[in-house]
């Protein structure tokens, strides 16, 4: 296997929200197939990271580099960089109006412009593996939200991303319909999916992650293998973050 | 501490009376409605029927279907006008651009915040006396001002109901539209109006049954609409009742379709939510249920 490339870099990231000094001097990255997973304590600045990585928040210091290209840069064009970056979200978004099928096939047809028969009959297909292919006429509220939020993962697949960002997206499920959305995402990392995941599974993190990122009131805490992290995290910020768990 | 509570209610549920029996409530409720009916219904039969000149209500019947095909188109092409002219307005309303948003904001705080009879008044003498007398271009300037005026007026309500309607979309939605790489224009068009039209509906469907009456004051700026029929026939016979029953009917004849049409309109955006939807997520989150 040849060496490893960084695909998302962040370099000395900082982002503020009037005083409030939510992002200090992050700097890490994730490289091609690789899935890192975020954690840290409610407000340490997880979702507005995620959020600064496809500028739906913008970043006051530092740069956000997506191979090689600077994200962060103010002249380059954000509505083609987003295709390269899926996000899938907490509350799902789906487009209520849309049918399960046409909101994966939305992008394509929409954004890039593919060929509507080509576009929805890949759009069945990522249905099919996300296990949603027999729901492709159904509405978003005809659906649990464990589907809702497996289509939300095959509308970001369609759009063929090359890193997927993942804040939080089992959080608002019934418990009882975590699973099925966790195997959607493990079955992703297996295929060599570049993932950047915010998450409180720590299963999924210890299981499917690579790394591990702490995050600590905007800090970067420590960055882990995932293993030597539940084993024997490397500060004391993590030890006390993992025993809080417990 | 919850049984305490429900004990000490029961004693006052049972001092409030009559009203504490629901089945009671209702039959009140429908012994109240049924004389209403019944008081509406008497008088109105005998005042019809005392009132009422048959031969006249013949006689004056073509009149008014004249009057009605001219309320009718004015209707139709000050709806088309300022149900249009007011997605803009709203969409004007919402721009981050404060020199737009507030233009828009005192386009409609003007026309919500003056009469509408002043404005028709300010379009039909206003305009033409800018030229001096005898010198302004267009004849029959009635019709134009009237659907000028409607579409003035109604758009600022339109506006508004967009406006509302656009805020009711939950952020996210425009945060999902833009992950995908969608312009801002792009998002608006494909997520956000769609549903922004779907919350806007009743309002808008409203605002144009209101048009519809408003039409009755255009009779003040020389329109031979329905009202105007009514004026001149009862001048003529001092007969009011025989042609306000066709004035009545006329105007249910276009506003009971209308509420009609909007309610199929909303049905019909209602995405997906029918029974076979509910029993489909039912069967979902129960345990070992539909889900794949
Ligand atoms: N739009 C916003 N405007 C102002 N402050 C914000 C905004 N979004 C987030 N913040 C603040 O930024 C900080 C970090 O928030 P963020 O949502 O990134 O935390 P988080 O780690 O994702 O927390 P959680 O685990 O609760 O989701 C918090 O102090 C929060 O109050
Ligand atoms: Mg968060």
């Amino acid at each position: 296997m040849s060496k490893p490339k960084p695909l998302v870099e962040f370099v000395d990231v900082n982002k503020w929200f009037g005083q409030n000094h939510v992002l200090k001097d992050v700097s890490f990255s994730v490289d091609e197939r690789e899935v890192v997973v975020i954690i840290g304590p409610s407000g340490s600045g997880k979702s507005t990271l995620l959020r600064c990585t496809n500028r739906l928040e913008e970043v006051q210091k530092g740069e956000i580099h997506l191979d090689g290209i600077p994200i962060t840069d103010e002249d380059v064009n954000i509505n083609h960089l987003r295709q390269r970056i899926g996000m899938v979200f907490q509350s799902f978004n789906l487009f209520p109006h849309l049918t399960a099928l046409e909101n994966v096939a939305a992008g394509p047809t929409k954004v890039k412009g593919v060929d509507e028969t080509e576009a929805y009959e890949h759009a069945q297909e990522l249905l099919n593996r996300v296990g949603l292919g027999d729901q492709g006429d159904s509405h978003p509220n005809e659906l649990s939200g464990g589907q809702q939020q497996r289509v939300a993962i095959a509308r970001a697949l369609a759009m063929e991303p090359q890193v997927m960002l993942f804040d939080e997206v089992t959080s608002a499920l019934d418990p009882e319909l975590v699973g099925e959305v966790l195997d959607v995402m493990g079955d992703l990392a297996n295929e060599g999916m570049t993932m950047l995941v915010v998450t409180h599974e720590m299963g999924f993190a210890q299981e499917v992650g690579d790394r591990i990122v702490l995050m600590s009131e905007g800090e970067v805490a420590e960055v882990t293998e995932s293993d030597q992290f539940f084993e024997q995290p490397r500060t004391e910020r993590g030890e006390r973050f993992l025993s809080r768990l417990l | 501490m919850s049984d305490a509570l429900s004990e000490r209610e029961e004693p006052t549920g049972a001092s409030s009376g009559l009203l504490a029996n629901d089945n009671l409530v209702r039959r009140i409720g429908e012994v109240v409605a049924g004389l209403f009916l019944a008081v509406v219904l008497g008088v109105l039969g005998w005042t019809v029927f005392s009132e009422v000149d048959p031969d006249l209500l013949q006689t004056i019947f073509p009149r008014f279907v004249t009057a009605y095909l001219l309320v009718i188109r004015i209707v139709i092409v000050s709806s088309i006008l300022s149900v249009s002219a007011g997605i803009i307005v709203g969409l004007a309303r919402i721009s981050s651009s404060p020199l737009t948003s507030n233009v828009a904001r005192g386009y409609i705080e003007f026309f919500r915040g003056t009469p509408l009879l002043f404005q028709l008044f300010l379009i039909y003498f206003g305009i033409p006396s800018l030229w001096g007398t005898g010198q302004f271009p267009i004849s029959d300037w009635e019709i134009p001002a009237a659907v000028i005026g409607l579409t003035l007026n109604h758009a600022a309500y339109v506006g508004e109901a967009m406006r509302g309607g656009i805020n009711a979309v939950p952020d996210g939605q425009m945060e999902a539209a833009r992950s995908i790489g969608m312009s801002r224009v792009q998002a608006m068009r494909e997520v956000i109006l769609p549903q922004a039209w779907r919350n806007a509906l009743a309002a808008i469907g409203n605002d144009q049954i209101i048009l519809v009456k408003d039409t009755s004051l255009l009779t003040l700026i020389s329109v031979p609409e329905i009202m105007q029929v009514f004026r001149s026939v009862n001048s003529a016979t001092f007969d009011p009742w025989t042609p306000l029953v066709w004035v009545c009917l006329f105007y249910l004849a276009v506003t009971l379709p209308m509420s009609k049409l909007v309610g199929v309109l909303e049905a019909r955006a209602d995405w997906g939510s029918d029974r076979k939807s509910l029993a489909k997520r039912l069967g979902s989150r129960m345990p070992g249920g539909g889900t794949s």
